[in-house]
């Protein structure tokens, strides 16, 4: 009896799928401006990563160029090329070391916050860690080639400890550490708030129940807030780990100089070198498709650690 | 005696909290300190005298009080100019990437639309997989937008990720509605337009935020796309002050600093405080907008 009624409440608007399309003409026309948007701006170069595997020519196109013999031989280039070691070295090693410095620290700051009680002072605190997120790369990059130029502020530093003033924009340890350094000065406050937002929804009455037991705030912290933020603090972690390979490469177009060439050159720095200043458009485009290929498998693998730990989390 | 005992206990674990409290305060304000002096120490040097900066005693305030790096940088560099590209740049933006996603997001959130999951299906498709830096460059391009402003505003303008995120928004609006404006005669357009768009204040507010202060800080697509000096927006003017030597360009500046008069620094930093001035100003109004959704970003994954 259920199922004859349900079946009768199906049957009724089941119409064709031509009529059904007709009767929605006018969504499809407002459809088909973000389409063809989409179709141009986002599955036409998808198309072009094609050139990868031929001779680009622009007076030919994509389809007309020839196809290399064998036709991954821009990825024989690149694994041949004598750098290609140390550039992906130097990809890893960026990724990691900011990783490092990068991910715990916001953590440490967040339950540094959630320990003050003044209300005000609080929201100050924060406000003003927010702040250094919404500069663009290139001021901060600007301030960083300012503070370590010769008159600058980290020279002035340098000076109290009885150091010479030296030109700090050279070398490729400076480079790394101004990188990190800069890169946990932007990001120690905003990554915060992730965890800040999970500790605001820990049940008050633990809290309580640790007073009565007297518990000290050392006992709360690792007892109460810390398994609070665990949740975040794995899926946070499992997605940096997947982009590890992607480093900031704007960051580091500006950082680059001759002196730290060693150290800087990464593979979406070579990328760009390669195929914007140099035009090697087909070669550059391999690096770039081989670069893709190495975060997809570490994003998914990250993805798939994710679904095993906690369902809810995963991406898909 | 074991009651004394544990009030010895709970007395110590006070003293204990209480010395955190300061310790933490005093720690918290540091912090703050380490945040905020950079931007205070530009400000200072772009005002100070050259022989303060030298002797590094430019620390939270001006010392020796100039105007020269400003007005060496407004000599040669047509910082309006910029500014006026970047907002062009950043309201099509807006126009484009807010209109488009709408409209995506809207045939979306249609429960009985035929294409609904095969259009899904094709943006999600874009999320995982991206042309690359050469391909997008050769195509901007052949479409003959290099070197046009064009090409800072049309390829960002429609992302899977906000389409969701809109659709998200506009299915909290009741369908109902929709319903009872089709029984009015009705267009779907007039529909998007009338009753989602103004229902949507707030989403239109935090994305157009998004937009603009995204916009004002990239300077990657300019890079790649714009040749022109003048058609550069304020980011690449500080990148050429910087980081491509844009005073060795500057006559008067050469001069002054020569002299002994200037400081390369005052230039510089002058630049600096052009080029986040606006953002900073804006900072008050639009970041609980951004905490907010840095928050919707972390329920959503």
């Amino acid at each position: 009896m259920a199922k004859a009624s349900k079946k009768a409440v199906v049957a009724i608007p089941k119409k064709s799928f031509w009529t059904r399309a007709y009767r929605q003409r006018a969504l499809f026309l407002m459809a088909l401006l973000p389409v063809v948007f989409i179709f141009i701006f986002q599955y036409v170069p998808i198309y072009g990563i094609l050139i990868s595997f031929k001779n680009y020519k622009g007076s030919k196109g994509v389809w007309g160029s020839a196809w290399l013999k064998p036709f991954y031989q821009n990825f024989l280039t690149f694994f041949k090329n004598v750098d290609c070691a140390k550039i992906i070295w130097n990809t890893l090693k960026i990724g990691t070391l900011t990783l490092l410095f990068t991910f715990p620290l916001p953590i440490v700051y967040a339950l540094l916050i959630n320990e003050m009680r003044g209300k005000t002072y609080k929201k100050i605190v924060q406000t003003i860690s927010y702040i250094p997120h919404f500069i663009s790369i290139v001021v901060v990059c600007s301030m960083l080639h300012g503070f370590c130029s010769l008159n600058g502020f980290f020279n002035d530093i340098r000076v109290l400890f009885d150091l010479e003033r030296v030109n700090l924009n050279a070398g490729p340890t400076n480079f790394m550490i101004m990188y990190i350094l800069s890169a946990v000065w932007q990001g120690v406050g905003w990554g915060s708030i992730l965890y800040l937002s999970a500790l605001t929804n820990v049940d008050t009455s633990l809290y309580d129940v640790a007073n009565i037991d007297g518990a000290n705030r050392w006992q709360k912290m690792k007892n109460i807030a810390i398994p609070a933020i665990m949740p975040t603090i794995t899926i946070v972690l499992i997605m940096n780990v997947g982009n590890v390979l992607s480093s900031d490469y704007t960051k580091i177009l500006l950082l680059q100089n001759s002196t730290n060439m060693e150290a800087t050159e990464t593979i979406a720095t070579y990328v760009y070198r390669v195929g914007i200043l140099e035009g090697r458009f087909s070669y550059s485009t391999a690096v770039n498709l081989f670069q893709s290929i190495v975060c997809f498998i570490l994003v998914y693998g990250a993805n798939a650690i994710t679904r095993k730990l906690s369902p809810e989390n995963s991406m898909w | 005696m074991a009651r004394n005992k544990e009030k010895e206990v709970k007395s110590k674990i006070y003293i204990g909290s209480r010395t955190f409290d300061v310790v933490l305060y005093i720690l918290m304000g540091l912090l703050s300190i380490v945040f905020i002096y950079p931007f205070l120490n530009v400000l200072a040097i772009s005002f100070s005298g050259n022989s303060a900066i030298v002797t590094g005693q430019v620390t939270f305030f001006p010392r020796d009080f100039i105007l020269d790096g400003y007005e060496m940088l407004f000599e040669d560099e047509n910082i309006f100019q910029a500014y006026w590209n970047t907002i062009v740049i950043a309201a099509g933006s807006v126009v484009f990437s807010l209109t488009l996603t709408s409209m995506m997001a809207y045939v979306l959130m249609i429960p009985d639309f035929v294409m609904k999951k095969p259009l899904s299906i094709y943006l999600l498709i874009t999320m995982f997989f991206s042309g690359g830096m050469v391909p997008g460059y050769l195509l901007i391009r052949n479409l003959g937008l290099f070197n046009t402003i064009w090409a800072l505003i049309l390829p960002g303008a429609i992302s899977a990720y906000n389409v969701f995120v809109y659709r998200a928004f506009y299915k909290g609006i009741s369908l109902d509605l929709r319903e009872a404006a089709k029984i009015d005669g009705a267009s779907e357009f007039g529909i998007l337009a009338r009753i989602y768009v103004p229902l949507s204040k707030a989403l239109y507010a935090t994305f157009g935020m998004f937009c603009v202060v995204g916009v004002w800080n990239s300077y990657m697509p300019a890079l790649l796309y714009i040749k022109d000096k003048d058609r550069q927006p304020i980011q690449m003017v500080l990148r050429r002050i910087v980081f491509a030597n844009g005073i060795g360009a500057m006559q008067n500046a050469n001069d002054m600093i020569n002299n002994g008069k200037l400081n390369y620094l005052n230039v510089q930093y002058a630049c600096i405080i052009m080029t986040m001035g606006p953002i900073l100003l804006a900072y008050p109004f639009v970041q609980k907008y951004f905490v907010k959704g840095m928050q919707v970003g972390a329920v959503k994954g």
